[in-house]
């Protein structure tokens, strides 16, 4: 069985609430931000239900008809929620956003606001350590020590892009020189166009490396000599690269 | 005790204490020190409800100015009773009498549809909208109920809608206090039938009246006696068991 973890009083209190009406006629939507885990949790409530996305009214509309338990996905999608009768039904639907609050008033018994993923920190720590598992999981990584201090998480998109910059974070950590050539080699092989293509691409090679010489040896002195070139052309290359 | 005389001039003593005794609309002596002389069975009610002082002060305040008895149409209310009207009087310096006059309740014409109502446990349905308001709000909450009522016919969606309004109007609440029970010796007639009544009663220091003309529409709706007050919202819930 799918399990939801949270450490959140709030989510625990919705938790507790489906829990209680659980075998009960009645309707609720949880609304909150895309990609928070409100599906899962309504999966995880009602592990047995018909799941249906509002994005197709007729299907929702002919599972009323017939079927007494129904998780509504993307309630917000509906084109005529007006028209949905949830009269003793067991009715679980989530929304990233509510379009007409005086429906979903009028409809629902049960409203439930998701706090977004932002507003639980120590859910992130545990996501954060889950994603890391399987992406280390998937990108055969498993034997390699990865510090989640070190991870830029991103959280603008909840869990979606929480996941994605542990998998970029990850890929690039397993990053072979031989990866770079090829990865380049497809670049430019997608980009030449044109004229003064060397002009236009070498800055891809030579901006990371005088950036990160920069970083490492703190003068410009110093970085054109661990280079070998002049001091005045590497003056040049940081000033036609914008490099500040 | 009272005298009367009759047409033959013959003095007889007749006692009339029992018919005020045990008259709907409560009767209260006071003496000219706000002290109780006496008062009926439906006056020892509703102390339970009024204080004596409250009541005294009533009865001065509307008191004729000379010797004699005043009506006074006003609209009272304690908890869930409602007088429309008082009489004062007094026929000397030491009793002062108050008595209060019921307004006649509005029978609903509509008999409940059961056929959307199912078998509930009314706390649950309590509990988890409780679970609900938590989730957004954090004040403190009692809650003093029956665990032992039996489960009742209840429409649980709109129920729990109800629910939902009525506690949102706590929202800002300090302490909030829950409290449901079955009333002992009071009933309602549907549909010429006799059926209990169970008080569910929230009270907090004040609350926000809003959304009160739609808390009551949707106990109307649902056969439910609504009493909205400054600091209470109090529901009369037919017990309504079976069919029959």
């Amino acid at each position: 069985m799918e399990t939801f973890f949270t450490t959140s009083d709030k989510i625990h209190q919705i938790i507790k609430s489906f829990h209680l009406t659980k075998t009960l006629f009645v309707s609720s939507v949880i609304i909150g931000d895309a990609h928070i885990g409100k599906k899962t949790l309504a999966r995880y409530l009602f592990p047995d239900a018909i799941m249906v996305s509002g994005g197709n009214q007729h299907k929702v509309e002919s599972l009323l008809e017939k079927d007494e338990e129904i998780i509504i996905s993307d309630f917000e999608k509906l084109t005529n929620p007006q028209a949905l009768d949830f009269t003793n039904k067991r009715i679980i639907a989530t929304a990233n956003y509510v379009t007409n609050p005086s429906v979903v008033d009028r409809l629902f018994a049960f409203i439930y606001t998701m706090p977004s993923l932002e507003e639980r920190p120590e859910d992130i720590t545990f996501l954060s350590k889950k994603f890391v598992k399987e992406a280390q999981s998937l990108l055969m990584l498993k034997d390699k020590h990865i510090d989640i201090d070190k991870i830029a998480l991103n959280l603008t998109h909840n869990n979606q892009s929480l996941r994605q910059s542990i998998y970029t974070y990850l890929i690039k950590q397993n990053i072979s020189i031989d990866d770079i050539i090829q990865m380049l080699f497809e670049y430019f092989y997608t980009h030449y166009d044109g004229k003064d293509n060397y002009r236009k691409h070498i800055q891809i090679f030579e901006k990371p490396l005088i950036e990160a010489g920069l970083k490492k040896y703190g003068s410009q002195l110093k970085l054109s000599h661990a280079l070998g070139i002049n001091r005045n052309t590497l003056r040049k290359k940081i000033h036609e690269h914008r490099i500040y | 005790m009272s005298t009367v005389s009759t047409k033959s001039q013959e003095t007889i003593k007749l006692n009339f204490e029992s018919f005020i005794e045990w008259d709907n609309n409560p009767f209260i002596l006071f003496s000219n020190e706000g002290k109780i002389i006496y008062l009926n069975h439906a006056a020892e009610i509703l102390f339970g409800y009024a204080s004596k002082e409250d009541l005294y002060h009533i009865a001065l305040t509307y008191a004729p100015q000379n010797f004699g008895h005043k009506m006074t149409q006003l609209t009272l209310t304690y908890d869930t009773f409602i007088f429309f009207a008082i009489s004062v009087g007094y026929e000397n310096e030491e009793q002062l009498s108050l008595r209060l006059y019921h307004m006649p309740p509005s029978k609903p014409k509509l008999v409940p549809k059961t056929d959307n109502m199912v078998m509930t446990d009314i706390n649950i349905l309590l509990e988890a909208n409780i679970a609900l308001f938590r989730t957004k709000n954090t004040n403190t909450l009692r809650l003093l109920a029956d665990q032992d009522l039996p489960p009742f016919k209840i429409d649980q969606n709109h129920f729990s809608k109800l629910l939902r309004k009525a506690l949102d109007s706590f929202r800002a609440s300090d302490s909030i206090d829950i409290t449901l029970k079955l009333l002992i010796g009071q009933h309602i007639l549907i549909d010429a039938k006799k059926t209990a009544i169970v008080h569910l009663s929230i009270k907090a220091n004040g609350r926000y009246n809003d959304a009160d003309t739609l808390i009551e529409s949707l106990a109307t709706e649902a056969h439910i006696k609504c009493i909205t007050t400054e600091y209470a919202i109090i529901l009369e819930i037919p017990f309504i068991r079976n069919d029959e």
